[in-house]
């Protein structure tokens, strides 16, 4: 009776044992620190849109992630500070991260004049650093631990215009001239940089080649200097707030050549859209995504009826057809490597992640040694059929198809500009 | 010269405090916050030579800022010293103070404001167009995670410099208060008329405050490439020097050393503080109240609810 008293005891005393230590080890699971993941962006300033845009799709990965246990056990917590679109304020914003806020990982705000500076930073301290939109960072340096989201290539100068050549090259009537334009911007100087390649490339005389200052507001003059060159293609490298001004000129002067666009950026942003309604008709505009049944990622439907659904609450670009799902990929695949790696070794993360092709919402990726995309996929498409201002129509195929590239493509280029546009 | 010795006193006991920071405050960030403040002490000492004693108010205060960071620029990838690269920007931007003053100091009030602002634009301009200094790409100037004095960090000797710099421009900014030039410049302010005719030989006076107020702009822009450690133009010609250094001296007190250096030391530090704790937004709305705050109910400052006070 004793013993088997004893026993019960010991049963009892081992259970209550295990149990409590059991406990124990989940109470530690759930009171792991959590995981800090560090960046500035752009929430005020000429990069607030986007930036802001970017932020709702990291949140709604961050979200997602800690629903489903966090990583590596630990809840996914960002630190973040506005940068306001202004890069002297970078570096200090990246040192306070690491030294005084004990961040994690670090990963870059939006737009290339924004990751730039924190560059050096991620480099003295060998740290894997993922970005987002930058153009040719890495040119130089080569760190092998830079890895940039936006689809332009291995060489992005040139892979970017190039999407937009190849298009305009199946025009009916054979290109044979081309006008270059450009704002005085980082942007515009490496795109046409580019563009002058890529037109050597296919023979093409190029008859202006120019560029217009940062405030420039009424490209009516700069337009009838292209018109007056004749030229069969007209390529535009603009930024946001020229993009509608440069569109509107083209109709104002009857703007005549075979095709007519380029990388305008803007053109994926739904307020751009909207604003220009059916003057987009006939541009040949660089896009990341569009509603056309060729486009399929795995994911992307889910993760754009989130971001939509959040959109209008959260006031950032109803669509979200150009960083967000960016943005939401960047996370993914860090987040797969450190669940992969199962730590946060920077040096095993970073040769994961350049291992690896990765499954995202904007399908494969797989990076190159300069931390571009090893293989780009520059999107052009040509609007047409747009009627009125509503982004609604956006939302399904036809007002986008797509040109190029050839394995996304769902029309061909109608040509000329003029016949396009009506 | 009792007050003189008060002063040296007081800006030794200043450097010494400052100075033993780096010894005792672990955090890089600190430092960055610190430099950012000390930034505008000159900038807002420098602008107070020319508008707070002369009454010339200067938008152009970006553009003398970037002259010194991109000759800092252009001296990096010649491969010149730091000292040198911190001396050439100075002279330029002297020279482009003193070029500036003969062009625009026969406009007077809103005209000469307008034609500081043009110089920006001008500039901005010359520097895109520029491959060399990095045209609208920008320029990487990467520099060593190590201080070149042996002792932590470099941003620990770009606070040495800028604290260095800041007590420099305050002893010049005070010399020249208490100088026949400052009496004169004080003179034009009050009434250029009444001044030209007691004999004060304003024209020479006012380019003598553009050059020095230039100089020491470029000055406060020399060491900023080495901090950011990348050049691009909208980060040189940022509007909030140039928002920064007039605000900064009109918190503080216009027309006095002391009223700049309390202007940048308080509303710098909340700056940085608002920046990083709340958001760039309250940051903004903090500096735009304290304007208004001041405009309107203490238009002479810090500087002058004290003296009322007295």
């Amino acid at each position: 009776m004793f013993v088997s008293n004893m026993r019960r005891r010991l049963l009892v005393a081992a259970v209550t044992m295990m149990a409590s230590f059991g406990i124990a080890t989940v109470s530690v699971a759930q009171n792991k620190p959590p995981l800090k993941i560090g960046f500035g962006m752009g929430l005020t300033g000429g990069m607030a849109a986007n930036g802001k845009a970017a932020l709702v799709s990291m949140e709604i990965w961050r979200e997602e992630i800690n629903k489903k246990g966090g990583l590596l056990g630990r809840q996914v917590e960002f630190v973040y500070y506005d940068d306001q679109s202004n890069p002297s304020l970078v570096p200090g914003i990246y040192t306070k991260l690491l030294d005084v806020d004990k961040v994690d990982l670090i990963i870059s705000g939006y737009g290339t004049n924004l990751i730039a500076p924190a560059m050096p930073i991620a480099m003295q301290r060998n740290l894997l650093f993922m970005t987002l939109f930058g153009t040719n960072v890495n040119a130089k340096f080569n760190y092998p631990g830079y890895f940039q989201m936006m689809p332009n290539g291995k060489e992005p100068a040139v892979g970017l215009a190039g999407g937009f050549f190849d298009a305009a090259m199946t025009a009916k009537k054979k290109p044979t001239t081309v006008a270059i334009v450009g704002g005085d911007n980082e942007f515009a100087a490496m795109t046409i940089e580019g563009a002058r390649v890529v037109a050597k490339k296919y023979n093409l005389k190029v008859v202006y080649d120019k560029t217009y200052p940062p405030n420039t507001t009424d490209y009516t003059p700069i337009l009838r200097a292209v018109q007056a060159t004749n030229p069969d293609i007209v390529f535009f490298a603009s930024y946001p707030n020229e993009t509608p001004g440069v569109i509107r000129a083209a109709r104002e002067i009857g703007l005549k050549t075979e095709v007519f666009g380029g990388t305008m950026i803007g053109l994926g942003f739904a307020a751009v859209k909207k604003q220009l309604g059916p003057l987009l008709n006939g541009v040949v505009g660089y896009e990341l995504y569009a509603a056309e049944k060729t486009v399929n990622f795995p994911g992307i439907d889910a993760f754009l009826k989130i971001y939509q659904s959040r959109a209008e609450k959260e006031g950032v670009d109803p669509l979200g057809y150009y960083l967000p799902p960016y943005a939401y990929a960047e996370m993914e695949i860090l987040g797969n490597a450190i669940t992969t790696v199962g730590s946060l070794d920077q040096k095993k993360l970073i040769d994961y992640i350049r291992a690896t092709t990765h499954k995202t919402v904007v399908g494969d990726v797989k990076f190159a040694s300069n931390g571009e995309w090893e293989v780009g996929r520059p999107m052009y498409v040509q609007y047409r059929g747009v009627k009125g201002n509503e982004i609604d129509q956006f939302r399904k195929a036809g007002p986008s198809a797509i040109i190029s590239p050839k394995e996304l493509k769902s029309g061909e280029l109608i040509t000329p500009y003029q016949e396009a546009s009506k | 010269m009792k007050n003189n010795s008060k002063f040296l006193f007081g800006m030794l006991v200043f450097a010494a405090v400052l100075g033993s920071l780096p010894f005792l405050i672990k955090s890089e960030y600190f430092f960055f916050a610190a430099y950012s403040v000390l930034q505008f002490v000159i900038l807002a000492t420098a602008w107070n030579i020319l508008g707070g004693y002369a009454g010339y108010v200067n938008f152009g205060s970006a553009a003398f800022f970037a002259i010194g960071a991109y000759a800092t620029v252009a001296g990096f990838k010649l491969q010149l010293p730091q000292g040198v690269n911190i001396l050439l920007g100075t002279f330029i931007a002297g020279l482009v103070g003193l070029g500036m003053g003969y062009l625009t100091l026969r406009l007077k009030g809103v005209f000469f404001s307008i034609a500081t602002l043009a110089l920006s634009v001008v500039l901005l301009t010359i520097v895109i167009n520029t491959p060399f200094l990095g045209g609208a790409r920008g320029v990487y100037v990467i520099v060593p995670r190590e201080s070149p004095i042996g002792v932590g960090q470099y941003i620990h000797w770009l606070y040495f410099l800028i604290l260095g710099m800041a007590i420099l421009s305050v002893i010049v900014a005070r010399y020249i208060q208490h100088s026949s030039l400052g009496q004169g410049l004080m003179a034009i302010r009050d009434d250029e008329l009444a001044a030209e005719g007691l004999g004060v030989p304003t024209l020479r006076l006012k380019l003598y405050a553009t050059t020095i107020s230039g100089a020491m702009m470029g000055l406060a822009g020399t060491t900023f490439p080495y901090l950011i450690t990348y050049m691009e133009p909208t980060a040189a010609f940022n509007l909030s020097f140039a928002v920064n250094s007039i605000a900064m001296p009109i918190v503080g007190g216009l027309g006095s050393w002391l009223g700049p250096l309390i202007g940048a030391l308080l509303l710098g530090s909340i700056q940085q503080v608002a920046s990083v704790t709340l958001s760039s937004t309250w940051n903004l709305l903090i500096v735009g109240g304290m304007l208004v705050f001041f405009v309107t109910l203490a238009p002479n400052g810090i500087m002058g609810i004290f003296k009322k006070k007295n």
